[in-house]
């Protein structure tokens, strides 16, 4: 795969979108970056980063501020009807007609996306058999699970086999299994040779699907790499958390001097030691902690995710609420 | 706790119904407009009715009948003291007629040339109008009783004994277009903006004109079968004969300008309320306004002079007009001219309101 990458196919050159409604908000703050040709590209922010107004301004739906944007070789602003045939666009809200049924969407937006009538019904039920609805396909869509209608959306998207697809939050709100199902479909499409770009602010779901991630926070971009190079990028490796009463300056000095641990950090009751490897640096601590006959509540060892490096990088988790666990970005997200 | 979650409840409601200022001035507004519209629409006295009066063939001297007919007609007066009727003096029969028939005067009394008191005297009276045939009726009946003379009246009503259901079915037609293009096709539209469905349509590379004529399209052609729809229950329901074929086609002309004028309008208040309470009550005003005023109900002739303005401008006077010419009084083009001439307008001017604003919540 990695040969076909080499062109661009989209590049965006000092993007910035400024609203002012009421108060003024710098929604994307110049942003330069490519995508390539035939890669799953990931956009990657908590809630109000600025994700969605990229892809709006992607999709033609905005006029960025200032700033360039081409997809191929034209330009958003300049050539907006070139692009919307070239796209095919599954917006987070979701945009299915419910009192039509699946069958009829599909057709309904065939037609609009100009498929030729002769191949829109096989294509149809071709669509309707890759998202697995097939025996669901001439009732109305307001009888399906959220994760139907998701998976519905997302083929319409692709019914003209759009060179680009743009998914906002394609799995938000919906079940594990839901979102398995979902990314499998992802995947899948990619495979038909289109560059998929994804918004997302649930990390397993950039790392497992994404060939690149781009962190966007506060409408800036801070960094995009592969998973594995920005994983790479995390100078302290896995990360051990130690729970404890009362802790000992002593105890932090000698960790400190273990040449396993490359940064040891106190936060509230818990001790974060960062090792380059975590499995082996355990015995060590466990001697030290028996040594200063230290009391261990708890002990947990984690290998770095995008999660961390996000983290890393921008001092916040995804919830950008400022408490210690990604479950209330998960939570938060309906 | 039963009142604790009531009260809660409660409040969130009012808080809701108190964040919308729109919605309360409407709702507020929406009785008083009720009482000063309806109750002077529906209530007016009618005055001013336009007859003409004229002495049969051969035609030699004004009777003493005519003479002192005509002065008994002329003192009748309503109690607040205008006019009952407008009189225009003919001389020849057939062009009181024809300007009877043409809808210019509402009656024609023919008086004998010579005076026995077995001639009799002819009143042709337009009867496709509600209250207004009475009124002739008994006011001439008054009038040549006061006189003194016994001569019989042999009275025609032009268009046969119409019932109310009869006038008022026609205007009822018009109230299906308005109703279905209103509730029907702005609330779907403001409905598919809510859901987004419009904003699918925009990363599509379909064109925004194709958008805006398939929603007026659409639009329009609801209205137009909702129009023929009780068109024709009109027809089994209330009675009403249509004497031409011709007279359907026009019907069908009057029916479509209408329906597209009227869908354009509403596409063009849909893009502009983003709120389906806003956008419902603000229509149910219009619906009052122009539904009242378009002499569905009653006759215009018994509005009050301000509420007669208001049905110059509105397009569903001249719709209703249009259709009670055609089913009521078989009458061609060359009365319902005018209607069509203000109907073609209104339409053109609501179809480029429409498109723009529509066009503008597609940008």
């Amino acid at each position: 795969m990695d040969s076909s990458y080499s062109d661009d196919i989209i590049k965006i050159e000092h993007l910035t979108k400024i609203f002012s409604n009421k108060k003024i908000v710098k929604a994307v703050d110049d942003i330069s970056l490519s995508v390539r040709h035939g890669e799953i590209f990931g956009l990657l922010g908590p809630n109000g980063a600025g994700k969605s107004t990229i892809i709006r301004i992607l999709t033609t739906l905005l006029k960025p501020t200032s700033g360039k944007a081409y997809l191929k070789e034209y330009d958003v602003t300049k050539e907006p009807e070139k692009i919307r045939s070239l796209i095919g666009v599954c917006p987070q809200n979701g945009t299915l007609d419910i009192e039509l049924t699946a069958y009829d969407n599909l057709e309904f937006y065939g037609k609009l996306l100009n498929v030729d009538d002769l191949s829109l019904e096989p294509r149809i039920w071709e669509l309707l058999e890759m998202s697995n609805l097939k025996d669901r396909a001439h009732q109305q869509v307001r009888t399906f699970s959220g994760g139907m209608k998701r998976k519905l959306e997302i083929v319409r998207a692709f019914i003209h086999k759009p060179l680009i697809l743009f998914l906002d939050e394609p799995t938000i709100g919906l079940d594990p299994e839901s979102r398995r199902e979902v990314w499998e479909q992802v995947l899948n499409l990619n495979t038909h040779n289109t560059t998929i770009i994804l918004t997302t602010h649930y990390m397993d779901e950039a790392e497992r699907l994404c060939d690149r991630i781009a962190f966007v926070d506060q409408g800036r971009l801070i960094s995009l790499d592969t998973p594995d190079n920005l994983k790479k990028a995390l100078p302290s490796g896995d990360r051990i958390e130690i729970g404890f009463t009362d802790l000992r300056p002593d105890l932090i000095a000698s960790l400190q001097n273990n040449p396993l641990i490359s940064s040891v950090e106190v936060k509230g009751k818990t001790l974060c030691i960062f090792s380059k490897s975590g499995n082996k640096v355990l015995p060590s601590l466990l001697t030290t902690f028996e040594q200063y006959s230290h009391e261990m509540l708890s002990i947990t060892i984690r290998s770095p995710t995008i999660e961390d490096v996000f983290i890393y990088l921008t001092g916040n988790n995804l919830s950008n609420s400022g408490d210690n666990s990604g479950i209330n970005a998960i939570r938060g997200a309906k | 706790m039963i009142g604790r979650s009531a009260v809660a409840i409660f409040r969130r409601d009012f808080k809701k119904f108190l964040s919308n200022p729109y919605v309360i001035l409407m709702t507020l507004f929406m009785p008083i407009m009720y009482l000063v519209i309806f109750g002077n629409a529906m209530g007016g006295t009618i005055t001013h009715i336009p007859i003409g009066v004229l002495q049969e063939d051969p035609y030699n001297l004004e009777t003493p009948l005519f003479t002192s007919s005509l002065e008994a007609l002329n003192s009748l007066h309503n109690s607040d003291d205008p006019d009952l009727f407008t009189i225009t003096t003919y001389t020849d029969e057939k062009s009181a007629k024809s300007d009877l028939s043409q809808g210019q005067i509402m009656g024609v009394v023919v008086f004998p040339s010579v005076l026995t008191p077995e001639r009799v005297v002819r009143l042709y009276i337009d009867s496709s109008e509600y209250v207004v045939p009475s009124l002739i009726e008994s006011g001439v009946r008054g009038a040549i009783g006061k006189t003194g003379y016994q001569n019989p009246i042999e009275v025609t009503n032009i268009y046969g004994k119409l019932v109310y259901i009869q006038f008022f079915g026609v205007g009822v037609i018009v109230m299906a277009i308005f109703m279905t293009t209103m509730m029907g096709g702005g609330i779907a539209l403001i409905k598919d903006r809510e859901m987004g469905i419009i904003e699918g349509y925009l990363v599509t590379p379909v064109k925004r004109s194709s958008i805006i004529l398939g929603t007026i399209g659409s639009g329009t052609v609801k209205a137009f079968l909702a129009g023929c729809i009780v068109f024709f229950v009109d027809i089994l329901i209330a009675g009403i004969t249509i004497r031409n074929p011709e007279d359907y086609l026009l019907v069908f002309l009057v029916l479509f300008i209408t329906s597209i004028g009227i869908t354009s309008l509403v596409v063009s208040f849909a893009s502009r309320f983003s709120n389906q309470q806003e956008y419902a009550s603000t229509v149910a005003f219009m619906n009052l306004i122009l539904f009242m005023t378009s002499g569905a109900f009653y006759p215009v002739i018994g509005m009050p002079y301000w509420l007669k303005w208001i049905s110059v401008v509105n397009p569903e006077a001249y719709a209703v007009h249009a259709l009670r010419s055609i089913i009521l009084r078989s009458q061609g083009v060359s009365v319902i001219g005018i209607d069509l001439l203000a109907l073609t307008l209104f339409s053109s001017l609501a179809i480029i309101i429409g498109i723009v604003s529509y066009r503008r919540t597609l940008e």
